[in-house]
């Protein structure tokens, strides 16, 4: 404890925070909205870090996740009369338990193999979704008739201290041992078998952690928009803007996925004059970072530092 | 009966079809080791320059499948110079992670492609002009005639295709290159210019698949998705870099989507097909006829 | 009470039958080394007692427990450890932390435990010698230092059975001294350890005990002395009694005449393994020069480089002019041909194929002159032309893989272990070719064989290649005076 309080790290994110948490004094309600949307998708991207460059598995479908997690909570929240909260919470555990589903047998391929099945397990959910258009509310949506709340100041400190949060427990996560562990099985895994660990043990853990906030995330936004559609938390489109904002932030940060995701978000709503070709610039530029500064923009100033 | 055989006809033909980009896409896994996910852009870049150019510029249906075509091979070739390549032969990027690195590229690649398409074309579809216009009879369905004939011509380019690999001279060199590119190597060759050639072989093959199917479905950016998880579905099924594998698997695909755009629904073509995709994965990874 | 038991081993891939009926004990205070030429199963017995494979028949047993079929992290966790060949550390972490990992438990709760390890973790680092560069990074290691950390790694589990594949492979002289001094004093505190090794001579002096395995099976065991003498094991080793009387005389000395390949100080680096260090030969037009080592003593690396495929530094001189190191199918291109080792033949396609993209450069009239050239030297492959090459028996394909090499006319033929694994009638076979092609043909080979009998029935020189290095050259017969027994 004594060492966390002595780094100069903490008090920059710190002090960070409180600047972001300082901003409804005197930004619009417009800016607060949007970055409401991109601390949620900061939490899309950090889950997704731990999975990636932690446990070296890359995920095609984060929004398969996301998307379990949103509708059902939704539904439940639709149909029955349980709860908000709990609508939330068991939202997220059903993304567990959907993800250890299709984790479990998937974890057995190898990592382009991975891959696939995960891209391939979100074009199943949505196309499970259009068929169920009855109760899911297909490509239109579903109106969720409970959110978190109706003015935007509480919303934005929901995001936030949910991003906080999250981050916080993420990133403590990625750098305790048990981090450690889940660094050497994907890094090498017959190595950490030798050393006595059990990879698969550990490679479900990362996905099911993933899978809960990833869950948990999906469904604090849809009560914060008030509706759960394909188009906002399981199109493929969504998934690819996940993986650019961890690529551009810097894999193997946590803290860089998340800044990676507000960045995108931002420039998202200044390039959205120019409509579609800003989705076409953004994957330009991500693959440009995948190419030549693959640790991303984090990770770049990290290694600098190490120097 | 009138539907089985309605079935049966269009089966046929979208199988035909998506057995030439499987051939493309499976050789340059055996090749090159590339699992493209641009493919289905590649594909409807050329059935959107083919409109462009057949419609807009008014040059008629054939012109426009040249230009189509043409328009695929640069955009493979772009692929691997500007996509692939540079990550192969990156420092930057560790050995292990390579496979991924690539993987991850050419997805984004292949969203850049549908984004710029779907900005210069909207993601309203197209229909590519027919090649040949009217309706035959056949087996006492009234098929129109194009349909036919696309049906002919990829039976016509998987012919050639096959003449070329089992009776030239660089054609069997292609083969051995995506059986075993060391030994090629040990034999004198130039590995690189094989690659050359094998990636204007695939831009060639997916150019002909996605102009024809332009003429036969429309295009639009929105089909790109669709059209890259058929073509995987149909290689992984067949085994990765096992060409006969890839046209077995074709039928089977371009089977179970036309029965279900039929029987089921039109808008769940994709779904039977992603679901083979994950039991195989599952069961069986190295598919039908594998090695690997 | 022995810690280590296996009894009965067997297992199979396909068709292949890689581990019979083995069957050995460690106990501790004992090192048994088990050493065998490529193929003879060696690693798959370490792979299916580390739990990578899953036997098809036999026991093994640790500390009297049986742990056959089981997964690797539970009999890590029972106290076996392994050093695997290649040194895989975690790249972006320090040494310390490397042994901190090997020393965590299994368990999620240890989420928390970080404390005590820094500790122990020093106290093993001091004790194989990495004491002094705790807190740097693999990357800054040098190799010997990697392969030190491969070893903490393995003892930090508080294993008392150690597994050590190849541990010295890579090193230098002195390192590979210093390596044994302290794998003997892991012994002395109580393990039982079994060490896979290629260099017999290298380990005769650290291993209490021997087994040698050829073929999957267990050919003798016993005190390295008796086992290195055994007429079984020469046989293995070095393909047969060595028979002055069939040795072709070695030419004289043509000072003169340019050679054809001149190789001058070759260094190899594999990461940070040195491979070869300071080769140097020389090879005139028409003879038939051999490199005569072990497996793991650098041949194939000095063809690969040879061949374009690995980087070297050093000097390499074909036909008068500098070769430029890589470019992997230019010496091709220019007369050098490489059949190696492993074949690399076109398994879905046919023998007539096979032989015909080795022949690409040619017009088709001298194609089919070159084809009947070599269906006449083999007969076999014309009468199985149409089949694929993957069908064919073990010989053949290496019948095939020469036939495929020569159709490139080379002016010098990198021939890469052709007898391996091959039974002796095929072995006369190819002998008799080798032969013909020298006599009418005046083909020049470069020749690399372990079996040192074939190599003697057809090289005039030969060079002995140990651990990366030349140790001696001369003419065969020399070498059969001097070298022959000490081989082993």
């Amino acid at each position: 404890m004594a060492r966390l309080l002595r780094s100069p790290r903490f008090w920059l994110a710190a002090g960070t925070a409180l600047a972001l948490a300082a901003l409804p004094l005197w930004m619009s309600g417009y800016v607060l909205g949007v970055l409401t949307i991109a601390y949620y998708f900061g939490v899309f991207a950090m889950s997704w870090d731990l999975l990636f460059g932690y446990a070296g598995e890359v995920n095609f479908g984060p929004t398969f996740l996301i998307g379990l997690g949103a509708y059902v909570s939704g539904m439940l929240n639709a149909y029955t009369p349980v709860p908000m909260w709990f609508c939330i919470f068991i939202g997220a555990f059903a993304a567990v338990i959907g993800g250890a589903l299709l984790a479990l047998p998937a974890l057995r391929l190898r990592g382009p193999y991975f891959g696939l099945v995960t891209l391939v397990a979100v074009l199943i959910l949505q196309q499970v979704i259009v068929i169920f258009a009855g109760v899911t509310g297909g490509e239109i949506g579903l109106a969720v008739p409970d959110v978190l709340s109706v003015r935007t100041d509480p919303n934005y400190y929901y995001a936030l201290g949910f991003m906080l949060i999250s981050a916080a427990v993420l990133l403590g996560f990625a750098r305790s041992p048990i981090g450690l562990i889940l660094e050497a099985t994907g890094q090498d895994r017959v190595a950490a078998e030798a050393l006595g660990f059990n990879v698969t043990k550990h490679k479900l853990l990362a996905f099911c952690v993933s899978a809960f906030f990833s869950g948990l995330a999906g469904a604090l936004m849809i009560f914060y928009l008030g509706t759960a559609s394909v188009g906002t938390v399981v199109d493929i489109s969504v998934a690819v803007q996940i993986i650019i904002a961890a690529v551009l932030g810097g894999r193997r940060t946590i803290i860089g996925a998340a800044l990676g995701a507000i960045f995108l978000i931002v420039a998202g709503e200044y390039l959205r004059p120019i409509g579609e070709l800003s989705n076409f610039a953004v994957a330009a530029l991500a693959l440009v970072v995948l190419m030549f500064v693959p640790d991303g923009f984090l990770g770049y100033l990290m290694r600098r530092r190490a120097r | 009966m009138r539907t089985l055989l309605e079935i049966l006809v269009d089966g046929f033909v979208i199988s035909a079809l998506y057995s030439l980009g499987a051939a493309g896409f499976t050789i340059i896994f055996g090749v090159s080791g590339v699992l493209n996910l641009a493919h289905g852009g590649i594909m409807v870049i050329a059935a959107m320059v083919a409109w462009l150019v057949a419609g807009r510029l008014g040059l008629g249906p054939y012109w426009g499948a040249l230009g189509g075509v043409g328009a695929a091979l640069v955009t493979a070739y772009v692929t691997y110079f500007a996509v692939v390549r540079p990550i192969a032969r990156s420092r930057r990027i560790p050995e292990v992670e390579k496979e991924i690195f690539v993987l991850t590229a050419t997805l984004l690649w292949g969203i850049m492609i549908q984004e710029a398409l779907a900005y210069v074309f909207t993601s309203n579809p197209v229909a590519v002009p027919r090649l040949v216009d009217g309706i035959t009879r056949v087996l006492g369905v009234s098929t129109p005639t194009n349909e036919l004939v696309i049906g002919v011509a990829a039976w016509l380019v998987i012919g050639l295709l096959w003449l070329f690999v089992t009776r030239t001279r660089l054609g069997k060199a292609v083969l051995a290159a995506s059986i075993n590119p060391r030994g090629l190597a040990l034999l004198g060759f130039d590995l690189e210019r094989i690659q050359w050639f094998v990636w204007g072989v695939y831009g060639l093959l997916a150019g002909i698949a996605g102009v024809l199917v332009g003429t036969f479905l429309g295009a639009s950016s929105g089909e790109i998705g669709g059209l890259t998880a058929s073509a995987f579905s149909i290689v992984v099924l067949g085994g990765l870099g096992s060409v006969p594998g890839s046209l077995v698997a074709a039928y089977i695909i371009g089977f179970v989507e036309t029965v279900t755009a039929y029987l089921v629904s039109p808008s769940l073509r994709n779904l039977p097909a992603l679901i083979i995709l994950v039991l195989i994965l599952y069961v069986r990874p190295q598919g039908l006829f594998g090695r690997r | 009470m022995s810690v280590l038991q296996v009894e009965g081993l067997g297992k199979s891939f396909g068709g292949l039958r890689a581990v019979d009926a083995l069957g050995f004990e460690v106990g501790r205070c004992e090192i048994l080394g088990l050493i065998g030429p490529n193929g003879s199963g060696k690693s798959t017995t370490m792979a299916l007692v580390m739990g990578v494979h899953r036997p098809d028949q036999g026991s093994i047993r640790l500390d009297g427990e049986e742990i056959a079929g089981q997964s690797t992290h539970r009999i890590a966790r029972r106290g076996l450890g392994i050093v695997f060949q290649h040194s895989r550390p975690l790249r972006r972490q320090t040494v310390l932390e490397n042994i901190e990992l090997a020393l965590m438990p299994d368990r999620i709760s240890s989420l928390l435990l970080r404390r005590s390890l820094a500790d122990r973790a020093r106290a093993i680092a001091g004790r194989v010698g990495l004491g002094s560069v705790l807190e740097r990074t693999p990357d800054a290691l040098t190799y010997a230092d990697l392969r030190r950390l491969e070893l903490a790694k393995a003892i930090a589990l508080g294993t008392h059975a150690l597994l050590l594949d190849e541990p010295f492979a890579g090193l230098t002289a002195s390192e590979l001294r210093e390596f044994s001094r302290l794998i003997a004093s892991l012994r002395d505190e109580g393990r039982a350890i079994v060490l896979v090794d290629h260099n017999v001579k290298g380990v005769r002096a650290l291993v209490d005990r021997m087994l040698v395995m050829h073929a999957g099976r267990k050919i003798a065991e016993g005190a390295p002395d008796a086992v290195i003498a055994d007429p079984q094991v020469r046989a293995v080793y070095l393909g047969g009694a060595l028979d002055v009387h069939h040795v072709p005389t070695a030419r004289p000395a043509q000072h003169e005449a340019e050679a054809l390949l001149e190789v001058r100080g070759m260094t190899v680096h594999y990461g940070k393994a040195r491979a070869l260090h300071e080769v140097s030969l020389k090879v005139q037009p028409g003879e038939f020069v051999a490199v005569v080592g072990l497996n793991g003593a650098g041949k194939s690396t000095l063809f690969n480089a040879l061949s374009g495929f690995v980087p070297y530094a050093g000097e390499v001189r074909w036909r008068g002019g500098l070769q430029r190191p890589g470019g992997e199918g230019a010496p091709a291109r220019d007369g050098l041909v490489h059949c190696p080792e492993s074949r690399e033949l076109f398994g879905d396609m046919t023998v007539a194929e096979n032989l015909q993209l080795g022949g690409h450069r040619l017009a088709p009239p001298e194609l089919e002159a070159q084809l009947a050239w070599l269906f006449d030297l083999f007969p076999i492959l014309q009468e199985r032309r149409r089949q694929t090459a993957r069908t064919l028996s073990g010989g053949e394909q290496q019948m095939l893989a020469i036939a495929r090499a020569l159709m490139m006319r080379p002016s010098l033929l990198i021939l890469d272990e052709p007898t391996l694994g091959l039974a002796p009638v095929i072995i006369d076979h190819i002998s008799a070719a080798m032969e013909t092609l020298r006599k009418d043909a005046g083909l020049t080979v470069l020749l690399g064989e372990q079996n040192v009998t074939f190599a003697v029935r057809h090289a005039e020189r030969i060079y002995l290649l140990e651990n990366g290095e030349t140790t001696w050259s001369g003419g065969a017969a020399a070498f059969i005076d001097e070298v022959g027994e000490r081989y082993l």
